[in-house]
């Protein structure tokens, strides 16, 4: 355990992965966005105001289709409903340094890999400060409007010449959430784990992605939750 | 600027905003140690990334099988390069660069 908690600029540093993951994606999406019949501003203030990668690509099919408001916003609210575990969960690793006076702030920025960034970090034996989270939240939301404005103000073709860079950085978030998961790997997390992988197959194979995430972070947790039963009775 | 569009945005941000903030924001103190919500809490980080993690890969393998020695590459280099120092960061890095040149090579 690190005696002094972790600071802003620790958080940057942090976010490095992420903001490589995230830069082109959110580059994609300003590209998509302006394919799409936006504007370079309206694209640019659908990340800064939504946040959510799937949920923003989902936006501009439902924008286009003419999905009445309400029904394409309903949909994209209920894409991100599994964020209401992060916080808790974060809360919970970081037991007596879990401040959360400015949590109204730098939880705005608690996405799937700034979660997993921090909890990974804690789990470690970092010890959680509010700082490290507006670090870590800030650079990876600057990296995704930038992202996006670069990409809307680009436009497509840009890395259609490098197809091995866009493959590699296409593949960034996922080697990110796989080196998390080795970060945080214990035997006593086996089983949700576990039950995590298998839901998450079943669910996207037999309903959607978004019923498959759903499904994996839900099945997991309970799993995790009942084998600590059985090892507390044993 | 186009106000449906942007009535759009600000229901899914604040929805966005509100799932992020306000469990941490309303919570009442920690969860009970040994208590089932300490144990679900508990479990949820590890069940995330392991969902994330698999979400993230499975495109590639369903419902068409891609060029799979790119990600099996990425993965395994990932692993290596995670053991040595235990740095996300280096893994991260290094899975992503094993995977674009695997790319470059096989296809």
């Amino acid at each position: 355990m690190n005696d002094k908690p972790a600071s802003f600029r620790g958080g940057l540093l942090a976010a490095l992965p992420i903001v490589m993951g995230y830069f082109p994606i959110a580059f994609s999406f300003g590209v998509a966005a302006t394919r799409g019949g936006l504007s370079q501003p309206e694209a640019v203030m659908l990340s800064l105001v939504i946040y959510a990668g799937a949920s923003q690509f989902l936006a501009l099919t439902l924008f286009a289709s003419g999905a009445p408001i309400l029904v394409a916003a309903f949909t994209l609210i209920a894409m991100n409903v599994r964020h209401v575990l992060y916080g808790p969960a974060l809360m919970k690793e970081a037991g007596r340094d879990g401040a959360r006076r400015y949590a109204w702030a730098w939880a705005w920025g608690l996405t799937d890999e700034v979660f997993g960034q921090a909890l990974g970090a804690v789990a470690r034996g970092q010890r959680f400060s509010e700082s490290y989270m507006f670090g870590l939240g800030l650079a990876a939301y600057a990296a995704w409007v930038l992202g996006t404005a670069v990409g809307a103000y680009a436009g497509g073709g840009a890395l259609d010449g490098w197809p091995a860079v866009s493959a590699g950085l296409d593949f960034m978030l996922s080697a990110l959430f796989l080196a998390l998961l080795l970060s945080i790997f214990s035997r006593l997390a086996l089983p949700a784990i576990l039950a995590a992988v298998v839901a998450t197959v079943i669910g996207t194979l037999f309903w959607s992605g978004t019923a498959g995430i759903l499904a994996g972070m839900i099945c997991g947790a309970v799993a995790g939750m009942a084998a600590g039963l059985l090892r507390g009775r044993g | 600027m186009n106000p449906d569009l942007i009535l759009m945005a600000v229901l899914a941000g604040l929805a966005n905003w509100g799932f992020r903030a306000l469990p941490i924001l309303l919570m009442r103190g920690e969860a009970k140690p040994g208590g089932l919500m300490a144990g679900f809490l508990a479990s949820t980080g590890p069940a995330a990334i392991a969902t994330l993690f698999v979400a993230s890969v499975l495109p590639g393998l369903w419902p068409e099988g891609r060029n799979l020695v790119p990600l099996t590459v990425g993965v395994l280099i990932t692993v290596l390069a995670f053991l040595p120092r235990r740095s996300v960061v280096v893994a991260t890095l290094a899975g992503s660069c094993g995977y674009g040149i695997a790319f470059a090579l096989t296809t």
